[in-house]
């Protein structure tokens, strides 16, 4: 904990006489925005993986369609624009984020039932294959719908940049970057608090450690693997909402890096450890948002893998250990 | 080869010709966890020594550090004059598995770890590769010296498996076999490697009499007719009493006795760990 | 089993000798198959006569027809030469996946460096220089332009090395880390070959200039190279405009390739790799060294991507960064999963099989549907939704694929473990037979020793 505070401020320092002070605070907040979505989206990986140690390829697929999905709602059918009236667009928002969770987290459920549920027992690879299959699926449905374009909105925040209000120039954090937060960082919260206290959250805890032992302390191990795979799906719709109200834009193969970068970050912070995955997508998404800026967009992806694949080899564990599954 | 800079002193490489395995201090903790307590273990050429203690004593985590799966927190193991253990720079490094079996020991499991789809005789094929000098361009273009190789690892294959008694059905799937074959062809898989020294992890588990007396006299006719060196993992005392020259008792770690059978079943101190405080009393 | 019964001699005469011996005794071999199974035996020789001709008789009778003559398409020579192409790749990932059980998920790698070995060393691209050695090429043209005949073995070496290189870090990871890891290398050497079109860098230290590139196109990225050197045998050249030649130039190349992963399958190194396979801690206690193994599976199967590539670079003339996606590896592995794991025919001809679909049958489908009804989604942009679904199903179903080996039909389900059987002759429902489930005994043995050995 220590470690990491100093390490921070040590970044700070860096980051302003290398980058210079205004470019390294706005690509921060950059990378903080972006790290909160991917935090929802990682937080679907981790809690899967810790509870049937599965890698869930279609994962960031279910966040594309989720994302999809609220582009519809909010563009074609709702039309809200930057001058819709606030309390119209709170209202609307609301309702957009309801519906898509349902819908991701109905999908998600669904997904499990069919093509993981029946593979339970197999050798652990054949789950795998049937993630990369569903996957190539869900992407193409995206690309049926959506044809193979960039789908975009309007931006309905507006532009105004809160900093100014106290004075400071040349960093600005805008309101679609206060929106990431409003609606991330309670789900977080909520999710915390639903997995450390609830009955249901000690259930899915209890068969991550053992499904078995779970089983016949009385859990209903089936149900409690389709809650979790509910959860993440629903975190996946909160993602896409937040990502198209924040990047007005949305394409078919969006789950490809924002699934990438999100898996990395549950990697990086433990695989099954859901702080872990929050403070994993926080550095993901300041090294995107870095290399994005001061190096170069073609090379990010590669970067990233190249992490993913570095903490594999070296540090499996990651930076916090497994928390949710302490299996070996 | 490698140098070992020991700091207790050893003899040098002229291979001890009485004892085949020497262990001195060696312990493993996992974590906070010491599995193995500062053991030091002989074992004298072509004897048969078991190893008992109460279930959770150690007894295969030190089997496994003397085939190099687990590397001791701190110790040193030598067989056959050569160093399994040894110290590179600061750390303790152990031998690869593989060497180990090179070297001349080979072992059996406690849960059969055969190679299921593969066929008995392949299974020991397997074992005997390691005294094999194939490479895979000659596999490739199967040179006269591999097709050679590969004739003679079938008949010594079938050789082993005529000594455990399966020669009758070298092409079944091991998986396929009865669970007394089963055990015999782990033994001759194990036996393919030419081993001077053979670890067996509780051979007679889930035998009933006559399968175990069949099986402890197999274990005596290795000794006699190949000079082999044979440590058991056991808990079948009749076997343990009946065939053991040394037995050697681990609790906790530890070695709490040692001898021959006679002295270690009148040992109080074996008596309490496996039956308790009150048994060794009464 | 075992088909010497004798000692061999030793030396080239020794070699040549058994050659002839075993040549000499197909002509038993196959007397003998007709006898015991004459119908499967007739089956295959027919269908095997057929794909030999195939090409000529494309070439002669069907080349002009409209697809009206029969009820579905018919391959072309490209198609025919690309399933063979992938072919070759599914024979290679079966290697890594099929023998030594290690899913690869980042396999165009291989080929896309196959492919820039061509491209880099037959080509005018590095047009400052003029290397012309033992090729049609007019000498003192610019570029490298080396012949197949050195192409191919550096294609071999340089696919086979970044193999071992790749494979290196996954040797202590366990399966779905290992894929994943094999994913990312996957997907970052495609972005070395697209992103390195325009290198522009410079390296000073102490304001002293070392290295100073300027827009230096290393890989052409997505514009790609071209053209590229055909092959060319005594004047005949293999490139796609050379029709016929060209299939059978690649049906020759797969032939070997057959050959060889037949051979290491039955060989030690075949024997050790379904140990490891099987449980690799066992076969690490009995002497096989795992390390080497697997990443002698690594390197042997990237070879052969090696070729495909290399081979694939020629016969278009031209190669480009776009060929190279992680849809690729997932198109071979596919092939592997689907056509039968482990099996060499199997793997074969879920590539066949699969080609046809994509190159083939899709758009043809896609052009019949757009007649009747334009607005309907075209089949063949959307092939890996159905290769995705098919995956899916696959795996419920038959996750062995369709003509799997026998011993990973068994790993895999319970009634590949029973046709595997039944296929031995052993009678499911008397003998002793083994009754966990396929992939229990993994757990069983994931539970037993720790499987990170990572004190070593």
């Amino acid at each position: 904990m220590v470690r990491g505070i100093i390490a921070f401020a040590l970044f700070q320092v860096f980051g302003v006489v290398f980058f210079g002070a205004e470019q390294f605070f706005q690509t921060e907040v950059i990378g903080f925005s972006n790290g909160l979505i991917f935090a929802l989206v990682a937080l679907g990986y981790t809690l899967v993986y810790g509870i049937i140690e599965l890698i869930n390829f279609a994962h960031g697929d279910v966040f594309m369609l989720g994302s999809m999905l609220a582009f519809l709602l909010i563009g074609p059918i709702f039309a809200v624009t930057v001058d819709t009236p606030v309390l119209l667009k709170v209202g609307i928002i609301l309702l957009v984020l309801g519906v898509t969770m349902i819908g991701t987290a109905a999908l998600n459920v669904s997904i499990e039932r069919v093509a993981y549920k029946p593979l339970r027992n197999a050798p652990k690879l054949a789950p795998l294959i049937s993630a990369i299959g569903m996957s190539f699926v869900l992407q193409n449905v995206g690309l049926l719908l959506a044809g193979p374009g960039n789908k975009s909105i309007d931006n309905i925040f507006g532009t105004a940049n809160i900093l100014s209000v106290f004075g400071i120039e040349g960093v600005t954090i805008n309101i679609q970057q206060v929106f990431v937060a409003i609606v991330t960082i309670p789900l977080l919260i909520v999710l915390s608090w639903f997995v450390s206290t609830t009955r249901q959250g000690k259930a899915m805890r209890a068969t991550a450690q053992d499904p078995d032992t779970a089983g016949l302390m009385g859990v209903d191990v089936n149900r409690t693997i389709a809650i979790t795979f509910l959860i993440a799906g629903a975190l996946a719709g909160a993602a896409g909402v937040v990502q198209i109200l924040y990047n007005n834009t949305t394409v078919w193969n969006l789950g490809f890096r924002f699934g990438l970068n999100s898996f990395t970050a549950a990697v990086l912070g433990g695989i099954g450890n859901l702080q872990g995955a929050v403070l994993g997508a926080l550095v993901l998404g300041f090294i995107n948002a870095f290399s994005d800026r001061f190096f170069s967009t073609n090379w990010t992806n590669a970067l990233v893998f190249g992490i993913l694949i570095a903490i594999l080899v070296f540090k499996p564990t990651g930076l916090l250990g497994q928390q949710l599954a302490d299996r070996a | 080869m490698t140098t070992s800079t020991m700091d207790v002193g050893l003899t040098g490489a002229i291979p001890d010709d009485e004892i085949l395995v020497r262990t001195r201090g060696v312990t493993k903790r996992f974590g906070g966890l010491v599995a193995v307590n500062n053991v030091d273990f002989d074992i004298p050429r072509r004897s048969i020594v078991s190893l008992i203690g109460p279930n959770g004593a150690g007894k295969t985590t030190f089997f496994n550090m003397i085939t190099g799966a687990y590397v001791p927190t701190t110790g040193q193991i030598e067989f056959d004059g050569q160093q399994i253990v040894y110290m590179k720079g600061k750390k303790l490094r152990s031998r690869k598995p593989h060497e180990v079996t090179a070297m001349g020991i080979g072992r059996t499991f406690q849960n059969i770890r055969l190679f299921g789809t593969m066929s008995a005789l392949d299974n020991v094929r397997t074992g005997i590769h390691v005294h094999l000098k194939s490479h895979w361009w000659d596999a490739i273009v199967r040179t006269p010296s591999m097709l050679n190789e590969e004739q003679s690892s079938i008949d010594e294959g079938m050789r082993l498996l005529e000594l455990v008694g399966l020669e009758r059905r070298p092409e079944t799937w091991a998986r396929n076999l009865p669970y007394g074959d089963q055990r015999r062809l782990e033994i001759a898989r194990a036996l393919g490697t030419r081993p001077k020294l053979l670890l067996l992890d509780e051979p007679t588990a889930g035998m009933n009499a006559s399968e175990t007396r069949q099986m402890t006299d197999f274990i005596r006719k290795l000794r006699a007719e190949l000079g082999l060196t044979v440590l058991l993992i056991e808990h079948d005392m009749r076997v343990v009493m009946g065939i053991s020259d040394r037995i050697t008792v681990l609790d906790h770690g530890e070695v709490i006795a040692e001898g021959n059978p006679a002295e270690v079943r009148a040992n109080p101190r074996v008596i309490e760990a496996y039956l308790g405080r009150g048994a060794a009393e009464a | 089993m075992s088909s010497a019964t004798k000692q061999v001699g030793s030396g080239i005469g020794g070699w040549v000798g058994h050659m002839v011996d075993a040549a000499a005794a197909i002509p038993g071999h196959y007397g003998n198959l007709l006898a015991k199974r004459r119908g499967r035996t007739i089956a295959l020789t027919l269908l095997g006569l057929l794909a030999l001709t195939y090409p000529l008789i494309y070439n002669q009778f069907l080349a002009g027809l409209s697809r009206n003559v029969f009820p579905l398409p018919v391959p072309d020579e490209t198609t025919m030469t690309f399933m063979l192409i992938f072919g070759i790749m599914a024979i290679g990932l079966n290697i890594v996946v099929g023998f030594a059980g290690l899913l690869d998920l980042g396999y165009v790698a291989f080929y896309a460096l196959g492919a820039y070995t061509a491209a880099f060393f037959a080509s005018p691209h590095f047009g400052s220089i003029s290397i012309v050695l033992f090729s049609n090429v007019v000498s003192g043209f610019p570029g490298i332009h080396l012949p197949f005949w050195m192409i191919l073995p550096m294609a071999v070496l340089v696919a086979a090395t970044f193999g071992a290189l790749l494979g290196a870090p996954t040797l202590r990871l366990r399966g779905d880390y290992l894929a994943i890891v094999t994913l990312g290398f996957g997907e970052i050497v495609p972005v070395f070959f697209k992103n390195l079109a325009a290198i522009t860098f410079t390296f000073t230290i102490g304001g002293v200039t070392l290295i100073s590139l300027q827009d230096v196109n290393l890989t052409g990225g997505p514009l790609g190279i071209n053209p590229i050197d055909p092959f060319v045998i005594l004047g005949v050249g293999f490139g796609a405009t050379s029709g016929v030649a060209a299939v059978y130039f690649a049906m020759a190349l797969t032939i070997i390739g057959i050959i060889v992963a037949r051979n290491l399958e039955r060989s030690r190194m075949g024997r050790a790799w379904g140990a490891i396979r099987e449980d690799e801690t066992a076969a690490e206690m009995m002497g096989v060294n795992t390390v080497r193994t697997k990443l002698l599976a690594f390197a042997l199967g990237a070879s052969f991507a090696g070729v495909a590539g290399a081979f694939q670079a020629s016969y278009l003339g031209a190669t480009t960064s776009d060929f190279f996606q992680f849809s690729t590896s997932i198109l071979v592995l596919i092939m592997v999963i689907l056509g039968g794991i482990g099996n060499i025919w199997g793997v074969l001809a879920g590539a066949i099989v699969l080609v046809y679909i994509d190159k083939t049958l899709l758009i043809w489908l896609g052009q019949r549907i757009g007649s009747v009804a334009p607005d309907f989604p075209n089949p063949s942009q959307f092939n890996f939704l159905i290769f995705g679904i098919l995956l899916v199903v696959m795996m419920r179903f038959r996750p062995e694929g369709f003509i799997p080996s026998r011993q990973r039909a068994a790993e895999l389900s319970v009634h590949g473990l029973e046709e595997a059987e039944t296929a031995m002759g052993v009678d499911v429902e008397t003998d002793n037979v083994s009754v966990a489930p396929p992939g229990q005994a993994e757990l069983d043995r994931e539970a037993e020793l720790p499987s990170d050995l990572d004190d070593l």
